[in-house]
């Protein structure tokens, strides 16, 4: 009784609103992107109109659904609610999520195969278009981005920065309380340098990283982070990604891990010194890309294609994605590179060379691995 | 309400008294349950249905079949967590009603009239500043290098070397403080105002001070408000996600924390409504303490 009352109201606000506003023959486009504010902006500011007007009659309207692997999860709920109701299609014609989250609507069959039907598709040539975290996403995605965690510091206070985990470890009981990070509960930038420590305590980084799961591996997770316990005694725990720029700005802490285009955004907004740098320490620190997704039954799923093939064109790419944000590109940097003057371009390799970022930048570990070390962080590190 | 609803209804049937029993009347008991259906229908849709899932929630874990399991794991993870939860609140409450009293207690009996009408003023405005904000600012006041301590520094009051950071929970506990205390104020300021004067003027005449007549006289008369404003600010403190998130770095941390890090990195949300659970028990003992003691004092206030 009460759901048909309410079909009714709801057909009558349908008729009200139809009636409210001019009759435009408009297709409207929705994106839903996760991540912070900026991953809005990008599109509400640049992406959008100039999709918009290469495609008269077309209206990007674009939902941002909150930062990190919770913001892909929103999306995830959304389209499994709508795959599970039956829905014959679905309100996202494209999102842009995480690998956590491009992994798990991969495992539910909720994404559609598109990357050869796009003109840029043969353009993307990195690893992580073809795995997500374990997951073989080949075809299915293309990175929007690519981001990397690296070591800020303060080179006036340390000149000859530790280079690796071990000269890390000895550095910190020598100086307590001058590297900083966020702990595994406020942002990546901490989660990463922990899955980093694993992967170095370890030595099994190609394990953690590509597989198979072996649940036996959780002792020596366990084991290499216990030794973090003394280290996590002299370092100072940072209230979040901007709370560990903010702190390494006010001179509190003088190194710490931070997202490299978060570094170079603060700086070009003049919220961070100048002064500071970036390294990537031996072995390695976690980077990741965003994809670009297109559910597998979104209501405008050729738009979605072309919307894609420009936000991953070598234009959009050099312009938007290097020069404007900061980012690494999606699509191989050799496109990107063309586009761009050399000062943009070298900007964006000033303190970690393209040779660090192949050798230094890892994926993120498996996603049951992931959860592994997030667990053992919490009982045996802190 | 009911009242009004009862009167209404006498008025109206006063004829029927002479002529026959009308065939749609209706008892007094049913009308008062028909208004109060809508509240009670708003309770159980947004209070009552969520708690139930909430709990059974905690006691599913990820494959779906029921047990402790959830608990068990919070309790060996998060038990510090709880506690400071717990204490860092109760401490917030009981600063917040030291100061509080301590203004209400100026307002009514301050000398200077323009000290009171300044005081009266200023003491509202953290009132209307949402927590995420105040939680942002503090993270720039109180840091090691931040606002405090650069001025206090530059007034030469502290050495630059001895510069403390307060992000932990006493920044906690200070931003807390600082948004709790205009609610808190408000309440008992207005408790006191509608006091008898009289009676604080005969103490005055007595030759009592300022301090004596409000510990004395008022503060006797005004704990059934503030153990209604405490109530009130424990339950709401518990709830606070952004101001532990944003300045409180150190472990242990509060459980809001831990229940949004569960549920945004692991997508655990049995572990998450286990503490969630918790968290409705500890504000279930305060509610019982409101329900059982501050409400017939109000009343009789």
């Amino acid at each position: 009784m009460i759901g048909k009352r309410l079909s009714t109201l709801a057909a009558l606000a349908l008729l009200g609103a139809s009636v409210a506003t001019p009759l435009k023959a408009e297709t409207v486009l929705s994106v839903a992107t996760a991540g912070d504010q900026n991953m809005v902006d990008y599109i509400n500011d640049y992406l959008g109109p100039k999709f918009e007007a290469a495609n008269p009659g077309v209206s990007v309207n674009v939902v941002g659904t909150g930062p990190g692997d919770a913001g892909s999860l929103k999306i995830f709920e959304k389209l499994d609610a709508q795959a599970k109701a039956g829905t014959a299609s679905w309100d996202i014609d494209v999102a842009v999520v995480h690998q956590r989250g491009a992994a798990q609507m991969m495992d539910d069959d909720l994404l559609s195969k598109y990357r050869d039907q796009i003109a840029t598709g043969n353009m993307v040539t990195g690893q992580s278009a073809e795995n997500a975290l374990g997951t073989d996403v080949t075809g299915f995605v293309m990175p929007m981005f690519n981001s990397q965690i690296a070591i800020a510091y303060n080179p006036a206070v340390v000149p000859n920065p530790p280079k690796t985990y071990d000269e890390l470890v000895t550095w910190a009981s020598e100086h307590p309380g001058q590297f900083g990070y966020n702990g595994i509960k406020g942002g990546m930038s901490g989660v990463g340098f922990v899955m980093g420590w694993v992967a170095a305590m370890t030595g099994d980084a190609d394990k953690l990283e590509k597989g198979p799961y072996d649940p036996a591996e959780k002792a020596k997770i366990e084991e290499a982070l216990a030794s973090m316990k003394p280290f996590n005694a002299d370092v100072t725990m940072t209230p979040g990604n901007a709370g560990t720029l903010d702190m390494l700005n006010r001179g509190e802490i003088v190194m710490g891990p931070v997202w490299v285009d978060m570094f170079y955004t603060w700086q070009a907004d003049g919220k961070l010194s100048p002064d500071l740098k970036l390294q990537i320490i031996a072995p390695g620190l976690p980077g990741q890309p965003m994809y670009y997704v297109i559910p597998a039954k979104a209501a405008s799923a050729d738009l979605a294609r072309k919307f894609v093939e420009l936000a991953t064109s070598p234009e959009v790419q050099a312009e938007g994605i290097v020069k404007r944000f900061n980012w690494y590109p999606g699509i191989d940097a050799a496109h990107v590179q063309a586009q761009l003057d050399p000062a943009s371009w070298n900007k964006l390799f000033t303190d970690i060379t393209p040779e660090d970022l192949s050798t230094k930048g890892k994926p993120f570990p498996l996603s049951q691995y992931f959860t592994d070390i997030l667990e053992a962080y919490e009982r045996v590190a802190q | 309400m009911t009242h009004n609803a009862a009167g209404g209804r006498g008025s109206s049937s006063a004829p029927a008294v002479a002529g026959s029993a009308r065939p749609w009347h209706i008892p007094e008991g049913v009308w008062g349950l028909l208004l109060l259906a809508p509240a009670l229908a708003l309770l159980a849709a947004l209070f009552a249905y969520p708690l139930g899932l909430s709990i059974i929630g905690s006691f599913t874990d990820k494959e779906g079949t029921l047990g402790g399991a959830n608990y068990r794991k919070i309790f060996e993870l998060y038990t510090g967590d709880i506690v400071f939860s717990g204490a860092v609140c109760l401490f917030t409450v009981a600063v917040t009603n030291v100061f509080a009293v301590a203004i209400g207690g100026y307002l009514i009996l301050g000398g200077s009239p323009k000290a009171v009408a300044a005081l009266r003023w200023l003491y509202r405005w953290p009132l209307f500043i949402p927590f995420v904000v105040a939680a942002q600012m503090m993270r720039g006041f109180l840091a090691k290098n931040g606002l405090m301590n650069n001025s206090l520094v530059t007034l030469g009051l502290i050495d630059p070397a001895n510069t403390v950071g307060l992000l932990d929970w006493r920044g906690v506990v200070i931003t807390f403080v600082w948004k709790q205390l205009p609610f808190v104020t408000l309440l008992v300021s207005g408790a006191m105002a509608s006091l008898d004067q009289s009676m604080i003027e005969a103490a005055r005449n007595l030759g009592a001070g300022r301090v004596r007549v409000l510990l004395g006289i008022i503060l006797p008369q005004v704990r059934g408000s503030l153990l209604v404003a405490s109530v009130l600010t424990f339950v709401t403190l518990m709830s606070v996600l952004s101001v532990p998130m944003m300045i409180n770095a150190a472990q242990p941390t509060m459980i809001t924390v831990d229940m949004a890090y569960r549920i945004t990195s692991l997508g655990d949300y049995g572990a998450a409504n286990a503490l969630g659970v918790v968290s409705y028990l500890m504000t279930a003992i305060l509610a019982w303490l409101y329900l059982s003691r501050g409400m017939p004092r109000i009343e009789n206030q």
